[in-house]
């Protein structure tokens, strides 16, 4: 399942460098994503995929624009990342644009693909690169999450969409793209023990699913 | 543990949510009742909340893949005469950020070091700023200078030091393939800082390749010196800090000495130890402690315990190790077979000597350590000597002997080794071993600790981490026969320090009893695989044996003969001998209680055949003191028969085998039985209104003894609920037959066994105890003309009867708590002058007595409780004038007698008791 983000991250590369051979629908989709948003949620799922791609180039163009403006910042702040994406898209689309809960739903998703492709970007570097170390910096990477580890969690997490998309979400907003219950609670119109017994929930599931996979 | 398939999700799902909602407290009866509709449900349930908790304690999936923005350090703000202008690393000890002066008057750039951990304290900032400004006196060129220490406004603590640009020394090394020679001359330039350090009274206490850099022109530069004591709190000690620090995952103690480790004072030689570490990595690529990936747990035991292997002998390898010591020789210049040779001899006999296990032993400083290095670059004979025979005897007794710091530390690193299993989830065979290892080493320390009293609190701390790390293994250990036998005994050893009272414990039955259960579970799944496996056949014995004890204290008499036959018939099956040795007490003891267990039963027969079958085998096994706990409990048993000539001989012969002479105290172990030998000595001899010889004075002795012995564990350790135990029942046999003679002694003995259990709460055995002692008080303080107090106390006696659910009751047990309340309310109403009150409780006490526990035949000790019941009523009937009752109770009193005449026929006791009851 997560293979196929990765694949769908590729393309989007791809579509990026090369415009018109994206099979059609590239250039519409990153127009316009309110629509993509709109038939997805009328149950159109042919644009599912293409809501993705449309996402993730939106949200690295923009974790681009913020690391060029920032210099070189010792962390890349998702949640900063998906309001800035959400304000440029409503300004591009206009006001027809669906709430900013509903956008938060389907762009934590995609910022969890972004995330891993970050990771496994960091670890290739480390890996090759002579690191100048510079004083103290010993304990550089002990916090730098293991993009095979968010790959487990991932699979795990897809599993779980199948059988709770709520939960799913809830997991994606919260560790992928750090908001806090309340903010959570706040998009969703519930209380916060609601959404806190709700992650509770999925993390029983998600450490199953994970403890599992590496058993066998 | 398997993945929730979607209908198991579907099925939980609702539940789970149910659960999530509740609290703790409210959980616990809400999954009781679910117990009761769908067991299996709520097993599965009960399974997943326990990983939810553990879940949440680990903070699982807590910490997003993206580190949120420093809240403290900003770009541009400003920390004493410096501006912060990046981020230049993030490691467990905070954020550093690299920083220039603000001023403008040097063109000088320095490293900013924010401290995250909350160690300085109150009254710790000026602390701080002293002894930063201590550090920063220290100037030298291999030293990164500390320029500034203080605490910013938001109370951050922080370092300003000289900012270095450099690389480790390690990979400086192996960057430029430094040969042995090369390295040696670079690492005397690293001693030579120390040395500087040391000769200023500065010790650095954690270096490491990361705090020696080495700049492209190749001067080294040390960093941090003195920092880590900068972050100990006053007084505390080095072993909490070395755990504060394990618990936040920020130091993992690659290079630290063995008294890091155990809480032993740092001193100049910690950092010999460190260098000599460093100097092993760098000469052989290795650590001393073996290959790199380890988990702290591993660590912190090879540190201890394990002896490096010589430097020389790690760089050649064979199969699949070939390439990486080739690799390693080649980045020194070298092949592995050369490097060998180079290391031979001194270099060994140096590394050696500065990685002792004891600080004495290494170099005396950092300066002779650099002598014999630059002895050795210049071919000339070295001070160190390599190790003799001696020295590895030492070393073999040092091992065996561990403080209660280094306890605490075992413990959180066996935690921290397990969080370590979890997180790189590689969960391998030998991981596990090494695991096991130090569950076994964990009740080591228990057995050990348990011998001398005073030691309770490092106890709950053990049981606790122990309880935490076995739940995590549960998963693993089913359908893993040798992990399951495993994890089952250590389940099995959990519940008794937690509370089976066979040895000094926590006295948390509840626990005990849970525990207990998931290990015959876990036994019980071996037995069916390997149904021949000889430890697990005594374990499942051992188990039936603990349920056996914890029932029997909780009163569950039915429920504890059962488990007695299991164990006997489980221990049959086994059939121990010579052979079995090492588990020769684990074997003793089982058979030991169950045998006490048919005793109190009056399987008579069963309990001398296993009393015989013990004394036996503890022949073979050659140990006296448990023969001479089967002659007690056989003792017992010919006490219970009526045959009082034998049980004085067993007791005699017991009493001298166990006598542990003047060394009891240190004895722990046989002294607790030796006491339990002595207090049954006193009953056989001349206990008050019970089945004995009479002989009160020779009693008393007996019993004094055992009581002083009690009273002393008791005063060593307060927590020893135990040595309360003893102490009660010996104070109770003990007041209750010097009472009659000796009033005011009598009353100074209950009183102070008392206090002694007042002490503690919660404990139902000895809350049964208390209501005798009360009870028994309340005839001295007659005889002594205080009725107020007396009154008193029996108001407190039926207090706690009342909470134990014992009274008011239809049925009042013969020689019960009870009975010795409602008896002694009588009695007390008798000698105030109110004879009718007294007959009242009486008439009351005949109208619900039992003449035996329930489910259980009477025994001879109830006949005689209820003929003093017959007695003393018959008597007050006198006092009123009615002889009608009087004579009825006579003949009933007779009739007791009678019956017990046919039971045990010709025995002198029941004979004894039937001449006084046919007297008018």
């Amino acid at each position: 399942m997560l293979n196929k983000h990765l694949d769908c991250s590729a393309k989007t590369r791809e579509a990026a460098r090369h415009p018109g051979h994206s099979r059609g629908w590239g250039t519409r989709l990153e127009s316009n994503i309110s629509s993509l948003l709109t038939a997805a949620e009328q149950g159109d799922s042919s644009v599912g995929e293409a809501l993705f791609s449309a996402l993730y180039s939106e949200l690295h163009r923009v974790a681009q624009r913020e690391l060029a403006r920032q210099g070189a910042p010792a962390s890349l702040g998702a949640t900063t990342l998906l309001h800035e994406a959400y304000l440029d898209i409503v300004a591009r689309d206009g006001p027809s644009f669906p709430d900013r809960a509903r956008f938060m739903a389907y762009a934590a998703r995609v910022m969890r693909g972004l995330i891993i492709d970050h990771a496994r970007n960091r670890r290739a570097l480390k890996r090759g690169g002579q690191f100048e170390i510079t004083s103290l910096a010993t304990d550089v990477g002990e916090h730098v999450a293991d993009d095979r580890e968010l790959t487990s969690i991932s699979e795990a997490l897809d599993e779980l969409a199948k059988l709770e998309p709520g939960l799913a979400e809830i997991v994606d907003l919260k560790f992928f793209c750090g908001f806090s219950f309340a903010e959570i609670a706040g998009m969703r119109s519930v209380s916060e023990r609601t959404v806190q017994r709700n992650w509770e929930k999925a993390r029983i599931y998600l450490h199953r699913t994970i403890r599992a996979d590496l058993s066998c | 543990m398997s993945t929730l398939s979607p209908d198991q999700w579907q099925a939980v799902s609702p539940y789970l949510d149910q659960a999530l909602s509740l609290t703790e407290e409210q959980r616990a009866p809400w999954l009781a009742s679910l117990w009761e509709q769908d067991p299996a449900l709520a097993r599965h349930l009960q399974t997943l909340l326990e990983e939810h908790r553990a879940l949440a304690q680990d903070g699982f999936l807590e910490q997003g893949p993206v580190a949120a923005p420093d809240e403290l350090g900003r770009a541009g703000r400003q920390i004493g005469a410096y501006t912060l202008v990046s981020t230049i690393g993030q490691g467990g000890m905070g954020t550093v950020w690299l920083a220039e002066r603000s001023d403008g008057r040097f063109e000088r750039r320095a490293a900013v070091k924010f401290l995250s951990l909350g160690v300085t304290g109150r009254g710790g900032e000026e602390r701080f700023k002293r002894e930063g400004s201590i550090l920063g006196r220290l100037a030298h060129p291999h030293i990164a200078q500390l320029l500034d220490a203080g605490v910013s406004q938001q109370g951050q603590p922080y370092l300003v030091l000289e900012h270095v640009e450099g690389e480790q020394i390690d990979e400086y090394c192996d960057q430029r393939m430094l040969d042995v020679e090369a390295r040696v001359r670079l690492f005397l330039d690293v001693l030579g800082a120390v040395a500087h350090a040391h000769a200023n009274l500065i010790v650095h206490r954690d270096l490491k390749p990361s705090n020696v850099l080495v700049r492209n022109d190749g001067q080294v530069k040390l960093l941090d010196f003195g920092i880590a004591k900068l972050l100990e709190d006053e007084g505390q000690a080095a072993a909490s800090t070395l755990l504060t620090q394990q618990a936040g995952g920020a130091l993992t103690p690659a290079y630290a000495a063995p008294e890091q480790v155990t809480g032993a004072p740092v001193t100049t030689a910690t950092d010999v130890y460190a260098l000599g570490v460093l100097l092993y990595v760098l000469l052989t690529g290795q650590h001393p402690a073996g290959p790199a990936t380890r988990s702290p747990a591993d660590l912190v035991k090879a540190i201890v315990d394990t002896e490096p292997a010589h430097a020389s002998s790690v760089v050649t390898a064979a199969g699949a190790e070939t390439e990486l010591a080739t690799g390693n020789a080649a980045q020194r210049a070298s092949t592995p077979d050369k490097l060998r040779r180079l290391l031979r001899g001194d270099l060994d006999t140096i590394l050696a000597k500065a990685l002792k296990k004891n600080p004495q032993e290494r170099y005396a400083s950092v300066m002779a350590f650099a002598d014999d290095l630059r002895r050795y670059l210049g071919h000339e004979p070295i001070s160190a000597r390599p190790d003799t025979v001696a020295y590895r005897a030492g070393k073999f007794l040092r091992r065996h002997w561990l403080p209660v710091a280094a306890t605490a530390l075992v413990v959180a690193s066996l935690a921290g080794g397990l969080y370590e299993v979890n997180r790189e989830r590689v969960i391998s065979q030998r991981r596990f071993s090494d695991v096991r290892q130090l569950a076994n080493k964990l009740f080591d320390i228990d057995v050990q600790v348990r011998e001398l009293p005073g030691n309770t609190k490092t106890r709950q701390l053990i049981v606790n981490t122990a309880q935490e790390y076995l739940r995590r293994l549960n998963a693993d250990a089913r359908g893993d026969s040798d992990l399951a036998l495993e994890v089952g005994s250590a389940y099995m050893q959990l519940a008794r320090v937690q509370g089976v009272p066979i040895a000094s414990n926590l006295g948390q039955m509840d626990e005990a009893e849970q525990n207990l259960r998931i290990a015959q579970g876990f036994i019980e799944s071996v037995l069916k695989a390997q149904p021949g496996n000889r430890t697990a056949m005594l374990r499942a014995a051992q188990i039936a044996h603990d349920r056996m004890i914890l029932a029997r204290f909780r009163g569950q008499y039915d429920e504890a003969v059962s488990l007695a036959g299991k164990a006997a018939e489980l221990l049959e099956n086994f059939h121990a001998g010579k052979g079995d040795q090492a588990e020769a007490s684990a074997i003793l003891n089982t058979y030991l209680n169950a045998a006490d267990q048919f005793g109190t039963e009056q399987h008579f027969e069963e309990a001398l055949r296993l009393c015989a079958r013990g004394t036996e085998l503890a022949k073979t096994f050659n140990l006296p003191a448990n023969a001479g706990s089967f002659l007690w409990v056989s003792a017992k048993v010919f006490r219970q028969r009526g045959d009082l000539d034998a049980a004085r001989k067993a007791i005699h012969e017991s009493t001298a085998l166990l006598d542990p002479g003047p060394a009891w105290i240190t004895q722990g172990k046989q002294t607790q039985s030796f006491q339990l030998a002595l207090i049954y000595e006193g009953r056989i001899l001349g206990e008050d209104n019970s089945v004995s010889l009479g002989q009160s004075e020779e009693a008393v002795k007996s019993l004094e003894r055992a009581f002083r012995i009690a009273d002393e564990f008791v005063h060593r350790d307060p927590n020893d609920q135990s040595s309360r135990g003893r102490l009660a029942m010996a104070g109770m046999s003990l007041g209750d037959l010097l009472r009659h003679s000796d009033a005011p002694r009598a009353l100074e003995i209950y009183d102070h066994t008392l206090r002694h259990l007042a002490e503690i709460k919660g404990n139902m055995n000895l809350e049964r105890y208390e209501v005798r002692l009360l009870s028994g008080s309340t005839y001295p303080l007659q005889s002594l003309g205080r009725p107020v107090e007396a009154r008193r106390r029996l108001d407190t006696a039926f207090e706690h009867l009342k909470q134990l659910n014992f009274y008011p009751a239809d049925k009042i047990y013969a020689a019960s708590e009870a009975e010795d309340a409602v008896r002694a309310l009588g009695d007390y109403e008798a000698s105030n002058g109110d004879i009718p009150g007294a007959l009242r409780v009486y008439e009351q006490l005949l109208d619900s007595i039992q003449p035996g526990k329930s489910g259980l035949q009477p025994d001879l000790d109830d006949a005689m409780h209820l003929s003093t019941i017959y007695g003393a009523a018959a008597a007050l009937y006198r006092r009123a004038g009615r002889a009608d009752r009087e004579e009825a109770l006579g003949v009933q009193r007779r009739d007791l007698w009678l019956e017990w005449d046919r039971k045990l026929p010709n025995n002198a006791f029941v004979r004894r008791q039937l001449g006084a009851a046919n007297l008018p």
